[in-house]
This record gives C-alpha cells, structure tokens and sequence, in this order.
C-alpha cells in the first residue's frame, strides 16, 4: 500500500528536517516529483512554491519526469571512465552521474535505489561493497580494527567486538568534560579533509549557549575517488552510532543526523536497520534522537553550510562564516558537524585512551587515516594508514604497484580531486598534512587516485574540472565562472590558443578562485589546473598546439 | 553601561576607526568613504556575499574576506584596497564580463542598471577575456507588459530573488539549476504572471546589469534627450512613496522609486512604478464637461460647471435631506485637499458624512 499525500506528510512533518525525506517518499511513491506532489509539499511544509520548485532543481537525483527515478545512472568519476563508463552508459542508454563512490569495483550502476556493478551491459550485478582488506602492512588499526568481525553490522556482533563499551562507560563516569579531554589529547581532527581538532569543536558546543543542541554525521561522501565512509557505514554502522552518542553526550545534544549522499541506497538500508536496532537496546531514544537523512545528488551538500541549509529545506548554498555551525549550526542552534571517519575513531579512542591512539601515527604524527586508493593499481580498496606512511609503500607495497605489470605510477590525485595531482619526484611524499601541503597540495579526504603513464593527463584534468563546474552551486562569482572557464580552456571548447595567452588566463582565473572564493569547491578547483601546469607542461603545450 | 570605547574600534587602511557592534566591514568602510566595489550588495537586503568585489584585506586571515559579510570586531586590522585585492576585482569584472555582457544598456533599464558599466569602466576590465559558454537565457516569451526578463544579461547576483523575498514578501521567483547553468526562474519556470508576482518592480530597480527592465519605460529608449529625474510623491495612496520622476523634455518617460524616500526606501507597488500613463493620457479631461439635455456631455467653463455641480447637490438636500450628502476624499488627494472636501461637507452641508478611499 503506497502512502497518500497526507500520511507522506503526516509521517515527517513533525520531524525536524523534514524536506528531504518528504520529497523521497513522494519521489519514491511516484516514480518522480510531479508538479502536483511539490505543490501539496509546499503547502504541507509551508515553503514557497518557487523556492521549492528551485532547489528540487538545484539535487541531481531528484527526477521531475515520469518514471525517472527508475532510469539507470552510470558512474562516471574519473576512474569509471577510464575502465569505459561513458561507453557502458551509452551502451545502456543510460543518464551519468558523478563519481558514485565504488572505485574499488567495477563500473557502479545506479538503479532506483539499487547498486549494479559490471564493465558491461550483461555483468552488471547486485552485490555488497568490498569489505576492506587486512591492513597490508600490519599496523594496527583504529577505525577497521573490527570492520572484519563475522556479524559487525548487527548490534550483537558489534558488542561482541566490545562496541557500546565506550557508551556505558561514559555514561556511568558522566563525566563529559573529562571525554572531551580525552579526545582532545588523542589529537583527533576532522577526516573530511579539513583537519578541526575534534576535541576543541565537541568543546566549542558544550560551551555555546543554545538549545537544542544537534550532531550531524557528514556522510555526503561527494569527493571522486573517495569511497571510506561507504565501507565503514557498510560493515560498521553501530560504530558510527556510538560515535555519536558519545558526542551527544559529550556537548548535550539531544537530536542528530546522518546525513547520507544519495549514491548509497544500501547504505540506507543497513543504517536504518542499525539505527532501529540501537533504539530498541536503549543507546539511542528520547536522550538522543538520531534520524537518517537522505541527500538527493549534489556534491557541495559535503560542505557544511550547504549541508545544514540542505537539512532545514533552503536551497543548499554554502553559509557565510562566520558564525561557525558550534555556535549557529542547524537551525541556528549549536552544532556539531564531524565526518563519519572522525566519529568511528572515537569510541577505540575513549577504549584505549588518548595515547594508544596518538602513537598509532608514525614518528611525529597522531592517529590513521582511512586511504581510500583507486585508478590503475594492482589492489585498490580503503586502507587504513598511520599518519606520515610513505606514499610508496601505500601504492607499491600495500597495493601491488601498477595494475599493469610493467606500468608506471604517472601521477596520483590528492583529496579525492580537490588536492589536484601529484606526480614525479612529489610521489615520494609521506601520508601527512604537512608533508603533501608543502608541494601545494593535501591530503584531505584521503582520496588517491592513480594514473598510469598510458592515461592522458589533459583529458583527465578536462574532466575534474568539469565536475567542479558541474558541481559548482552557483552562489559566488568566482566559482561559478571559474570553473566553467578552466574547463573550456582545458577541453578546447573555448580560450586562447597561444600558449603564453592561455597560461595566463589560466593561472589568473586559478589565483582569484583560490584567494576569493565563497567555499573550498572554489579554492580548491584550481589545483587541478595548477598542479597540471607544474607536473606536465609538454602536455599543455601540445594542447595550444593542436 | 558604556564601555570602554576601544572595544568598539578597529584599523581602517591605516587609521583607527569606531563602529557599532554589529556593523559590518563594508558599512564601516562606507561611513568612511571607502569607495569598495560590489554587485550583489542592496543596502536593504541581508548581506549575501556572491560576488566577491567587496573583498578586503583582513590582517591574520589567510585569504580577503568578504567586507559585506563580515561583521566588524574589534582590534581588527583591515585594508581595503591593495594591489592584489585591485587585482582580484578586475579579474572579478573580466570573469563576469565573459559571461554575457553587452557593453551599454540603457538606464531607463532600471535604477541599478548601471552598476556593472559603471565598475566595468572604473577597473578598466577587458572585455573579450575569459571568452567562453554565455550564461542564462532571456525569456522573450514573458510578454507581460511591465517586467523585461532579459537573462542574457544575467550575471546571477540574485538581488531580484532576495529583494521579491526579504522586502516583497512575495516569493514570486527562485533560483534553478547551479553552478553556470543557474537562472532565475519562477515557479515551474513559467510567465510572471501565472506566478506569485504582484509587478511591484522591485527586481528590475535593483538589478546591477538591466537584464530585468522597465519595459514601459524603454518605449521611450530611443526618445532624443537628456534624462531629468525630479523627486515627486507617489499619488496613489496615503503612505507618501518618495519617487523620482523621469523625463525626457516633456515626456514622462519612466519612474523610479527614491532608495531615500523615508517611507519607502526604494520600495514601490505596481501603481507607483508602472501606472503613470494617466498623466498624459490623450484621454485625459481638460476642460470640465456638463451633461446637457440631450444626455450627451459637452465642453463647459468651470463657472458653468461649478453652478449645475452646487444645484445638484442643493437639490439632493432638499428632497432627501442633508445626510443624504456623503463625502469621499480620494487618496490622491493632498491633505490640503482633504481638508477642504471635511470643510465642505461638514460646514456647507451639516452632515458629519465624510470618508476617504484609501480607508476601503
């Protein structure tokens, strides 16, 4: 029995955030978002119909013809492409989509809310993401110490493995300052990419006045080439619960989110599945009231502004800063927003304490970091890495070298794509910020992607390029423009073809995007291009030449 | 409770300067004649920070900040114009002067058309770098009679969406789509008049490029003569909207509202802004008109006029007494006028029957 208007609005409206997932069930129910149907949720949620009819517009995923939902939607990231995704999607008569986040496995097909893989219309198949393998060079771990464990994603696996031990003992100490110390003293910051000590942020809200208080999860994993956050959530997502119970209990927020890119319906599934099972144990309930929020396709929801002012239902603009979401987040209350790696550290960390955790990292540096690796190499997949291992070791030792015997490493991207690309003598950096920030690049998200010396470096900036354009949201000039003229100056379509002429348009587009820009999109867009001039300027040459 | 007013001042380009807590940088520097650049800043609108001209230099911030966006704290060192932020902009101009931009447009456009000229010229931005794809797309098939939607000249600032939310109330248009494919849209991307818009006019006063335009004044594009602007009030209702009146000899060519009018700040209706025809209307009375015997109107001198209006009424008193005479003021009326009509009645007819139509 599908849901009328009423009961679709009846179910959510009383919730907080209520948009998106009253969109998805009419997307669902119809196969589509009618005009009607977003003219009964405008009335129903009070928001301007114009408003709403503009932000549908704004999600990729969200279908406004009759039975789009159902159409098949092919990766195309920059490692899909190179294994034939264009050709497949062709082959299917199929929309593309951005990089879905399984680069780890053959080409991603998304239909309706069903992951296919295959390099080919007839292998495509259903089947669970990779589970991360056995850490390669027998460090210990933190975040997939128990991602392997038989049963991890029910809660009576994970508290097998001690999961919730973390929980029960900080409520029975009830002494949420002295977590925050801990956390603090492991050193652990943002795993999105953008490094904020964890401690000082779940502080910030404990200390911001304003109720209620929220806990958002990032889990909008938008970055081509970064597939982490997917794994963990597959194989482990009591752990992220208690992750955020804990940081509920820590800042006393009594409401959080998950917020999930479209891209992982199974992920979902087995979130919700894990959600409901925390409640009935009692971990979450009237304390701390988690919901599962489902993005709709769009790649600056990963940013948090843009992701709060998703949640509340307004067109999801990057916010001005400041203020900072610890003190005017979700609905201009205290926020905390931490990626779903930052979150699963915490409760190894709270087990083991502060220092276990730090001396995880190598020589100076604290912690791990989730690596996710694709591209040509014999073993992509997530890799949980010390902080300063060798990049080497990462991708000869750790992941078989080239995927072609006799291949050679050309260049690897950083961040996902935001870290533009490294490649000659910058491959021998070591898996740190300060290291990889020194060649201008960073580490990020910890998305690496790699190219062998058979790919063509110009087509594969062409391409990040045109996903930062596409993904633009629109909001500040230089971003907008920027993009759109890199990428007609990387693929041809537009720009000078004198060299010295097209070098300077490119390097001033890319030095006011980086200084100016609204949001990291824009700043970090022109790493691509700047990193494309440094490493392979015969290409570029070759390029003003044809 | 006054505090100790160093709290409250910070460095402006060398000197310091105060300010009240919750200013921004762009409206410090502009009490201090800092002649900052900006397009998607309306005075009346909540700061946006789209455009990125009105970037400054902000001492321990690694990258300018937007001033516009920015609330001013104390002990800040800010500057606001250095050669690389002066760089910045002009690239800025470049950029969106690559999108779609003719060079001239008239100002009949609207009240803000020229801001884009005018800081093209003030940079000296190049036109023709940065060539490439042409953002947004007119909607000649909007054919209202009021609202030009030329989005060729969009440049996506969104002041008309902000100012049709934050002023109007109306919501009437949005934004569609993003990143370079973004444009302004109504709901379902359908005409102005099939939306929430009341053709208040709003959009197109505020708009930096002309891409939305008084079409009622650009009739009057090609009409020989300088432009005059004289501050008038709006004669339609009882709030006294301040405008400026366009006219190009003796033709009324358009109407703006005054962004200082003190009761409406720039606001106008759909009247105020587009309904001044009657003012030199060929259909407009000249001479006053009397109903003769044969039931047509004829030409007649206020003398004549004046004697059959007095009998009338004197006849009305007399058959049906004075309360059967009742008053009504119109509200473009001055209160001059109003004054005489509550005379009149009042003394002339001894009935306290008097009204006045901006009360309905």
């Amino acid at each position: 029995m599908s849901m009328t208007d009423a009961q679709i609005l009846e179910r959510y409206a009383r919730e907080p955030a209520p948009l998106l997932p009253v969109l998805h069930a009419f997307h669902d129910r119809d196969g589509y978002l009618s005009e009607e149907a977003l003219r009964v949720v405008a009335d129903g949620l009070r928001i301007p119909i114009a408003d709403l009819f503009g932000t549908v517009t704004f999600y990729h995923h969200f279908s406004r013809k009759p039975g789009g939902l159902h159409g098949k939607r092919v990766c195309t990231g920059p490692v899909c492409c190179r294994k034939g995704a264009r050709e497949l999607a062709r082959s299917l008569g199929a929309e593309t989509m951005p990089c879905s986040g399984r680069c780890d496995d053959p080409i991603p097909v998304l239909e309706g809310h069903t992951t296919l893989i295959g390099n080919t219309v007839s292998d495509l198949v259903h089947k669970p993401s990779p589970l991360p393998a056995p850490n390669p060079g027998g460090y210990q771990e933190c975040v997939f110490a128990g991602i392997r464990e038989e049963g991890r994603a029910g809660l009576a696996g994970y508290r097998k493995g001690g999961g919730y031990r973390a929980l029960e003992k900080a409520l029975a100490e009830n002494d949420p300052e002295g977590l925050i110390r801990t956390v603090t003293e492991s050193k652990l910051a943002g795993r999105g990419g953008a490094g904020f000590p964890t401690g000082r942020k779940w502080q910030a809200v404990r200390d911001a006045p304003g109720e209620p208080k929220t806990i958002i999860c990032n889990a909008d994993e938008g970055e081509p080439g970064c597939f982490k956050d997917r794994a963990i959530m597959d194989y482990d997502p009591h752990a992220l619960i208690e992750g955020m119970a804990l940081a509920a209990f820590a800042t006393g927020a009594t409401r959080g989110f998950i917020y999930l890119r479209y891209e992982y319906p199974e992920t979902n599934d087995i979130l919700a599945a894990a959600i409901g099972e925390a409640e009935a144990a009692g971990y979450l309930g009237d304390h701390f009231k988690l919901y599962l929020r489902r993005g709709a396709g769009a790649y600056i929801c990963g940013e948090e502004g843009s992701l709060i002012n998703s949640l509340e239902g307004k067109h999801p603009f990057p916010r001005n800063r400041p203020p900072f979401p610890v003190t005017h987040g979700f609905e201009d209350k205290p926020t905390v927003v931490n990626n779903v790696e930052t979150l699963v550290s915490v409760p190894p960390i709270l087990r083991h304490g502060a220092a276990w955790y730090r001396d995880l990292g190598l020589g100076e540096h604290a912690g791990t970091k989730i690596i996710s690796l694709s591209g040509d190499v014999a073993r992509p997949g997530n890799y949980e890495a010390p902080f300063g291992l060798p990049l080497h070791t990462l991708l000869h030792d750790w992941a078989g070298g080239p995927a072609v015997e006799g291949g050679t490493i050309q260049a690897v991207t950083m961040a996902g794509l935001s870290g533009g690309f490294l490649a000659g003598d910058d491959l021998n950096v070591t898996l740190d910020e300060p290291c990889i920030r020194a060649r201008g690049s960073f580490l990020g998200a910890g998305g690496i992607m790699v190219f062998d010396s058979s790919r063509d470096m110009m087509a594969i900036a062409a391409e990040a390029m045109h996903f930062f354009a596409e993904e633009s949201c629109g909001k500040c000039f230089p971003c907008r423009i920027g993009t759109q003229r890199l990428t007609e100056r990387l693929t041809g379509a537009a720009g000078p073809r004198d060299k010295t002429a097209w070098l300077d348009e490119v390097a001033d587009l890319g030095s006011t995007m980086k200084a100016v820009s609204a949001c990291g999109l824009g700043i970090a867009a022109p790493l691509i291009t700047e990193s494309l001039v440094r490493y392979f300027p015969e290409r570029i040459e070759q390029h003003c030449a044809s | 409770m006054t505090k100790n007013p160093t709290e409250f001042s910070l460095t402006l380009d060398g000197k310091t300067v105060n300010f009240t807590p919750g200013e921004t940088l762009y409206e410090v520097a502009q009490r201090h004649q800092k002649d900052i650049p900006t397009l998607c800043y309306d005075p009346r609108l909540e700061s946006f920070g789209g455009c990125r001209l009105c970037v400054v230099r902000l001492e321990g911030a690694k990258n300018p900040v937007a001033s516009c966006t920015t609330r001013a704290e104390a002990g800040m060192v800010v500057h606001t114009s250095t050669p690389d932020i002066e760089t910045h902009r002009k690239t800025l101009l470049e950029m969106v002067l690559s999108e779609n931009r003719e060079l001239e447009v008239s100002p009949l456009r609207g009240y803000a058309s020229q801001e884009l000229t005018e800081l093209s010229e003030r940079y000296q931005a190049r036109t023709g770098r940065f060539e490439g794809k042409q953002s947004g797309e007119s909607r000649i098939d909007d054919t209202n009679p009021f609202i030009l939607r030329d989005y060729d000249l969009c440049i996506s600032c969104y002041r008309c969406v902000r100012v049709c939310a934050e002023e109007e109330g109306d919501y009437a248009i949005s934004v569609m789509n993003r990143g370079f494919e973004t444009q302004i849209t109504t709901e379902f991307g359908g005409l102005l008049k099939d939306s929430d818009c009341t053709f208040c006019g709003q959009c197109v006063q505020t708009c930096p490029t002309g891409a939305l335009a008084d079409k009622k004044a650009m009739r009057y594009s090609e009409t020989p003569g300088e432009i005059i602007k004289t501050r008038s009030i709006c004669t339609y209702c009882g709030v006294g909207c301040s405008v400026d009146i366009m006219t190009k000899g003796e033709q009324i060519v358009g109407l703006q509202p005054a962004m200082d009018g003190p009761a409406n700040e720039g606001a106008l209706c759909i009247k105020g802004q587009f309904a001044y025809d009657f003012v030199q209307h060929e259909d407009r009375l000249t001479t006053p008109l009397v109903r003769g015997d044969d039931g047509e109107l004829h030409e007649a001198t206020w003398e004549e006029a004046l004697d059959k209006a007095a009998d009338g009424f004197k006849r009305v008193m007399r058959i049906h007494g004075r309360h059967a005479v009742y008053g009504v003021a119109s509200g473009r009326t001055p209160i001059e006028g109003d004054y005489m009509m509550q005379r009149f009645i009042r003394a002339g007819f001894g009935t306290n029957y008097i009204d006045n139509c901006s009360r309905a």
